[in-house]
């Protein structure tokens, strides 16, 4: 156990190996920048440190559990490792954390991550050299006409470099869906900071929007899966987890799991709890968290939300508009981040929370694969940019990685989406170094490159091959012909089973031949035939060693990935196999669709299904290859005609399916719309309604006003005037001359004693009595 | 045919006196004239002293004779003097500063 | 106990004091003046950063020292502490009562944090500086009373103090249409006041200390006087405004609160109604949010700052302190509408900002969207039907808090962040800008990382809040949390958009190009201040949590208590106000079930 033990720890330094160099980079940048390559070497640095550290975690991992094919009944049952490195918050038994769930699917994916970013930090150092000094943007036309001059960012290219690495291998490492969502929007913004790289050109910015706003889009989903997720289950960890107070919860796998139907009893029956503890000896005692919500239904709308998000990052029909786009950024960008890794995270978080998935889920799942891969491959026919072309090739793929999920067959999707990053990858790398030679990346303007640059037209070829598929039935073949097949047959297995899911089998067939056309269109366009531009073949050369030799290995890669290691069991696929996960309600009815069953995955490793499916997919292959050859290999037909022939499908599929159109009548004009609206409302309607109420209390107040002055004041001084005659009038009275105050008084004393005489006989008396 | 004289008379004169001084107070504006009506008035409240004090008003009193009333007279015929030695100062500076002895013209005070 | 109060007391009065200083400073001396109001913020910042560092040695000799260590906050306490009442006007029972908790402790810090910030951002006025700053400095006073009293009297003369020197702040250091913003910002929170100002006085009539416990009175810190009083035996009420009392008194069985005062609701109905208008209007939610534009474009930078990073903050803060704990009837039954309210604000705004020209103004509108979380946080009962597990809830009112503390720093850094742009070119038109990144880019990147921060990207602070409120609102509705998820995608349309009009393209598209000179030394330090802060709660959320959720957590275990009480009440009289009621028997089961396995 101790070996286990140190593979968190050796994975953590892995993941946090790129985050200390983006920090350093982000601190010292415009230091390093002059410096020269610094900066670069820093970031590969650390991006390598990681490949070796996860390569020996691996080793541990593997070390521990072999590959065996009958590993199941190996001593120790696999239990993927599990823990928490940091609490975000806690509430209750709720845990916000960050923290590590590794199984063999986890390391796979670190070691291909950290590989292929390796070779493409490596790669950078070629194609990012015009950074080190001032740049001529000649794509930037400045108001006075001039081209722009900007200083170079060497280092921040490597900068968002790292902060991918890192975000990358936390999205991959996570064991919460909160640390992947977590993740997942910090890949989404190293993607619109590097699409976004040309900061200058309106296009790359606009781009940059698009692909994070989209992401968003899908993310709004996500976020509401998680909710439903956590409020009725009260975690997102995948697995147990501890609290700070040392109680133990049960993750989402769980109750996934007591979950088997929807009459099933809120809480998780009894058989599968006592299993659980079973399979698990060492699992401490289960306490179950949170309110028990979580019924059948509320999964299935946890399920599709959190597809939502995978939708928007593997650029699924029909939040798969931004993809292409986003390769305005630069194309080692476009290789990693757009094509081998963070596009294909939505796959893997499928694979992750597979145990989750409920079979509606899934053949939304394979639905919307076979859409978008048939889809995005007929675009990809008449695209003349050579990066679009791959970036349609790559929605198109991860279609088929959605549709061998969606159909049951976890192995087979995700080892299509590791064969297809190296096969991706390279083929980016490959147009990378192309555009780098011509200056361009319209394919109209190239041909004939073969002689120029043979390394790369050599290794594209490759990758041409490995994607279409290329091999000898039932025998071997290119990485592609090994993912694809066992993708097809699984589909084919599930065709078989749904009837009236067929198509699905026949549009991916279709599918395979369009992807070897286009494939070739490609190379034979860009590489073969005469030069349609003198000029820009004339400068065109051969890429320097730094990019010539990631091509030549990922070539290698692209070619043996498929295969297991001589004399061994040792195999990507075998390798997937250990960390199998099977869906809810595997081959039994599906109680929502009535008749559809998910088949389960070893039946489609049978013999016949095999040959059958094998020879046609190569049929196809071949097929789609001949038609490209008959076009633009050996030029036997005019595509030119074709096109005017079919014109009106033509200009649908040149306008993608006029999506771009569509959504900008369908929302972002409306949105903007309302919101015009909800800015005028505020003007027009609250604060006219408050400046209004302020006019009417000051025209109140001009009443009042008024009134005051009318009736109060008025009041008031009236009787102020009356008092004011009173007192002139008694002024009068007031001579100042003694003489009339001593007459008044006189008069006074003597009325008074007139009077007092008369009502009181007062002094009358005196008088009478004195008489 | 002739009565005795009883403190009535006597107070018939003095309301004689008072009221003839009464109106040269009110009637006159030279000071001069108004100070004779004071002392008049002055004199009709001695008559008025003299006649309640006489005994014949107090027939049972023991000794009959008391003479509070003419002390009271005395008494004021020194005020009046010492008074109308002021007044006339007064009169006489009213004089020097005015060139009348009419009252009405010292009427500098009033507002 | 009197320790706490003093030291309080000196960090309220502090910048009033400071003020005092400043008057007898020559009003040409601008420099010193500029100094000692940052100096004083700064005094202040360090004594309320005291609160939060570790103790010294307890059994220290020197008075000093120990002192210092009595007046430190232990964090990890629900309760409050150096809280002692102090009466003030006996013959109302009103009370000098000052103290502190986990609740208003983060407030209190980011209070004297963005002071000092926006004193230094103060450098940008010219015009009577002594004036200005001597109103800063009682600003300042105001804000922190408001956060640190505990008598409700008391706080409703601080939230007026605060009131008078904003007003002239934006009225005669503002933009051209600063009167007209001042008015407008001055009657909306005195509209908001004397709805406060009625429901204050609801309360204090309908408040009778005789009837708590005894114990219950010793816990509300009752001054002496009023101890004694209440001990001796009179037919007479004893009124009072100490907010814990009346706390308790609001969530006692038989409250007074509950006698019916107007068309059949009870003076708690009324009380919770006026309070959460006139706190509404300072946080402020459509549709009594208009004044809050119009006082940011025109108010001067660091003024927007205070305005948006703290005074906002007082109306949620004054919801959760006042209105759930006094009121909680009113509160269960207009949970409804604060939800409503705080989900308009969120959507309204947000699209709002959308549609603005005015960098600050989106900037303003921004504000509104973001305090709509704040709002729904506070207001999700997410008690489910049935199900009284307050963690949910917890989980929602954690979060509005956090939000509002997250939103202090990024709001104050856009402001400032546009206040930077503002005193170089002179102008806010959105459509005028770009190209900034390559003129200054230090300044972009810090604006960047503020601006994230509001946008809520993992790892800056404005995540960890609405991330939060979204998983609450969940429990609580399900169609609220749908409309509240759909903003994250607005606020990442309009700030992207902004990001890029303004800081990305080839060139600057508007007048005085010559003006856009790098940041100075102190123009860096602010932004970059406020950029770490973002990033450290951000990726540290506990760094608050620790001392903000004993004390949230406690709260709304009284209330969730108060609940279960009423709806085991209303179940036995078989009255039914709500659907929980009708499975309140169920509810006991599942708590029984659920309290079991933690034991």
């Amino acid at each position: 156990m101790s070996s286990l033990s140190l593979v968190p720890q050796l994975l953590l330094i892995a993941w946090m190996l790129p985050l200390a160099s983006f920090v350093f980079i982000f601190l010292t940048g415009s230091f390093l920048d002059r410096r020269g390559r610094a900066s670069g070497f820093i970031a590969t640095a650390a991006i390598a440190g990681s490949f070796l550290l996860s390569v020996v975690a691996a080793a541990l991992w593997f070390g521990y559990y072999p590959l065996d094919s009958n590993h199941q009944a190996s001593s120790h049952p696999i239990r993927p490792l599990s823990g928490d490195w940091y609490t975000l918050a806690e509430f209750g038994s709720i845990k916000l954390a960050l923290g590590y769930y590794i199984d063999a699917l986890t390391l796979a994916m670190y070691v291909m991550v950290s590989f292929i970013a390796t070779l493409i930090h490596i790669y950078s150092f070629g194609y990012m050299h015009e950074e080190l000094h001032e740049v001529n943007d000649p794509q930037v036309i400045l108001g006075d006409g001039t081209t722009l001059r900007r200083p170079g960012r060497f280092a921040r290219f490597f900068q968002y470099l790292s902060l991918f690495g890192f975000s990358m291998l936390g999205l991959v490492i996570a064991n919460n869906l909160l640390m992947t969502f977590v993740f997942w929007e910090l890949v989404g913004i190293c993607s619109y900071f590097l699409i976004g790289f040309y900061v200058e050109r309106s296009s790359a910015t606009s781009a940059g929007n698009k692909a994070f706003i989209v992401n968003r889009v899908g993310d709004f989903g996500m976020v509401l899966g998680l909710a439903a997720l956590l409020t009725s289950c009260g975690t997102l960890h995948f697995d147990h987890y501890q609290t700070t107070n040392g109680a133990h919860y049960a993750g989402l796998f769980f109750y996934a799991k007591a979950i088997q139907h929807p009459a099933s009893e809120l809480e998780p029956a009894e058989g599968s709890r006592s299993e659980d503890s079973q399979s698990n000896p060492e699992t401490p005692p289960v306490t179950l968290s949170g309110p028990k919500g979580l019924t059948y239904g509320l999964l299935v709308l946890a399920g599709l939300a959190l597809l939502c998000g995978c939708l928007g990052k593997s650029a699924q029909f029909p939040l798969h508009v931004w993809l292409p786009d986003a390769m305005e950024g630069p194309t080692p960008v476009s290789a990693l981040i757009h094509a081998a890794t963070m596009v294909a995270a939505g796959v893997y978080l499928v694979g992750r929370i597979y145990p989750l998935l409920t079979p509606e889920v899934l053949i939304v799942v394979a639905v919307i694969g076979t859409i978008t891969l048939f889809m995005a491959a007929t675009i990809a026919l008449t695209a003349t940019d050579i990066k679009k072309v791959l970036a349609y090739s790559t929605i198109s793929q991860l279609g088929y990685m959605m549709l061998g999920l969606g159909t049951g067959g976890w192995v087979a999707g995700l080892f299509h989406l590791f064969t297809h990053a190296f096969f991706k990858a390279l083929l980016f790398l490959g147009s990378g170094s192309v555009i780098h030679a011509c200056g361009t990346n319209e394919m109209p303007q190239m041909g004939g490159l073969l002689r120029k640059m043979p390394w790369t037209a050599i290794t594209m070829l490759i990758g041409c091959l490995a994607i279409a598929g290329a091999g000898i039935p039932l025998w071997a073949g290119f990485s592609g012909y090994h993912s694809k097949d066992a993708i097809l047959a699984q589909v084919y297995l599930f065709h078989t089973t749904n009837r009236f899911l067929g198509w699905i089998y026949y549009l991916a067939l279709v599918s395979a031949a369009l992807t070897a056309f286009y494939m070739f269109r490609l190379w034979f366009l860009t590489f073969i035939g005469q030069p349609r531009n003198e000029h820009i073949f004339g400068h065109a050369h051969e890429s320097p060693k730094s990019m010539t030799v990631p091509l030549v290995v990922l070539a290698f890669f692209a070619v043996v990935a498929g295969w297991s290691v001589p004399g061994t069991h040792w195999s990507l696929s075998a390798l997937l196999e250990q960390a199998r996960v099977t869906p809810l309600l595997e081959n039994s009815q599906v109680p929502l669709f009535g008749n559809v069953v998910i088949p389960h995955e070893h039946e489609s490793h049978e013999a016949q299904i095999h040959q059958l499916v094998s020879l046609e997919a190569f049929t196809a292959g071949i097929l789609g290859f001949a038609i490209a050859v008959v076009f633009y290999g050996a030029r036997w037909l005019d595509p030119a005609k074709v096109c005017q022939r079919f014109f009106g499908l033509y200009r649908f599929l040149l306008n993608k399916w006029y999506f771009d159109e569509l959504y900008s009548r369908l929302f972002v004009r409306p949105v903007t719309w309302v919101a015009s609206v909800a800015a005028w409302i505020d003007r027009a309607v609250i604060d006219w309604t408050v400046d209004h109420a302020a006019v009417a209390v000051r025209s109140l107040a001009h009443l009042d006003d008024w009134l005051d002055r009318i009736l109060v004041d008025g009041a008031v001084n009236r009787l102020a005037a009356a008092i004011y005659g009173m007192g002139e009038w008694f002024r009068q009275w007031q001579t100042g001359r003694i003489r009339n105050y001593i007459l008044w008084i006189v008069v006074g004393l003597v009325s008074l004693f007139i009077l007092g005489s008369i009502y009181f006989g007062l002094g009358m008396h005196l008088v009478v009595g004195a008489s | 045919m002739f009565s005795p004289i009883t403190p009535a008379h006597y107070l018939f004169v003095g309301i004689v006196l008072f009221v003839t001084g009464m109106i040269c107070l009110l009637t006159k504006r030279n000071i001069i004239a108004i100070l004779i009506g004071v002392e008049l008035i002055l004199n009709a409240a001695n008559i008025n002293f003299i006649a309640f004090s006489s005994p014949v008003l107090f027939p049972k009193r023991v000794p009959p004779l008391v003479l509070d009333g003419q002390i009271f007279v005395l008494f004021v015929m020194i005020l009046a003097a010492a008074e109308a030695a002021v007044a006339l100062a007064i009169a006489l500076h009213f004089y020097s500063r005015f060139g009348t002895v009419d009252v009405d013209q010292g009427d500098e005070l009033k507002g | 106990m009197v320790a706490g109060l003093v030291f309080l007391s000196i960090v309220v009065f502090l910048p009033a004091f400071g003020a005092l200083v400043l008057m007898f400073f020559p009003s040409h001396a601008e420099r010193a003046i500029r100094r000692t109001t940052l100096g004083v913020t700064l005094v202040v910042f360090l004594l309320t950063l005291r609160l939060v560092l570790p103790g010294l040695h307890a059994a220290s000799q020197n008075p000093l020292e120990q002192v210092l260590h009595d007046v430190r906050f232990a964090a990890g306490e629900p309760g409050y502490q150096h809280a002692y009442a102090v009466p003030w006007i006996s013959s109302f029972h009103i009370d000098y009562f000052l103290g502190v908790d986990g609740i208003s402790l983060p407030l209190v810090l980011l209070t004297s944090f963005l002071s000092v910030l926006a004193a230094a951002a103060s450098w940008s006025v010219t015009k009577h500086v002594k004036a200005y700053s001597i109103l800063f400095l009682l600003l300042e006073t105001g804000m922190l009373g408001v956060f640190l009293a505990l008598d409700f009297f008391l706080f409703y003369v601080f939230w007026e103090v605060m009131l008078l020197p904003m007003y002239f702040l934006i009225g005669v250091w503002g933009g051209p249409r600063r009167e007209y913003a001042a008015i407008k910002f001055f009657l909306f929170t005195l509209v908001g006041s004397v709805l406060m100002l009625i429901a204050i006085l609801l309360l204090y009539f309908a408040s009778d200390v005789r009837q708590l416990p005894e114990n219950a009175r010793r816990e509300s810190f009752l001054s002496q006087e009023v101890m004694v009083k209440s001990l001796a035996p009179s037919e007479k009420p004893l009124h009072t405004f100490n907010l814990i009392a009346l706390a308790k008194l609001g969530q006692m069985p038989d409250s007074p609160f509950q006698e019916p005062v107007l068309g059949g609701k009870s003076v708690a109905w009324w009380a919770f109604l006026l309070l959460l208008i006139g706190f509404l209007i300072k946080v402020p939610a459509v549709p009594v949010h208009t004044w809050l534009p119009d006082a940011h474009v025109e108010a001067p930078t660091p003024i927007s700052m205070i305005l948006a990073g703290i005074l906002l903050k007082m109306g949620g803060y004054g919801i959760i302190r006042i209105c759930y704990p006094i009121c909680p009837q009113g509160g269960y039954e207009l949970a409804w509408f604060v939800c409503l309210l705080g989900i308009v604000s969120m959507v309204y705004g947000a699209l709002a900002a959308m549609a603005q020209q005015d960098f600050k103004r989106l900037v303003a509108y921004s504000s509104v969207s973001h305090m709509g979380y704040v709002v729904l946080g506070l207001g999700a009962w997410s008690l489910m039907p049935g199900l009284y597990d307050p963690q949910y809830w917890k989980m929602g009112m954690n979060g509005a808090m956090f939000q509002m503390i997250a939103h202090g720093i990024s709001s104050a850094g856009m402001f400032f962040v546009v206040g930077v742009l503002y005193d170089r070119v002179h102008h806010r038109d959105l459509n005028q800008f770009g190209g900034i990144f390559g003129r200054m880019p230090v300044y972009t990147a810090l604006s960047i990382v503020i601006f994230f921060a509001a946008l809520g990207l993992p790892g800056l602070c404005g995540f960890v809040g609405e991330i939060l409120v979204i998983f609450a609102a969940f429990s609580y509705s399900r169609a609220l949390a749908v409309i509240g998820a759909s903003v994250m995608v607005l606020t990442a349309g309009y700030i992207l958009w902004t990001i890029r009009r303004v800081y990305l393209g080839a060139e600057y598209r508007g007048p005085h190009a010559e003006a856009l000179s790098p940041l100075t030394t102190r123009e860096f330090l602010i932004a970059a201040t406020l950029s770490v802060a973002a990033v450290v709660f951000g990726v540290y959320p506990q760094a608050i949590f620790r001392y903000m959720a004993p004390s949230v957590n406690r709260t709304i275990d009284e209330l969730a208590e108060w609940m279960k009480r009423e709806a085991n009440l209303h179940a036995a009289s078989g009255h039914i106000s709500h659907p929980s009621d009708l499975e309140s028997g169920q509810t006991e089961d599942l708590l029984s079930h659920r309290d079991a396995p933690s034991q």
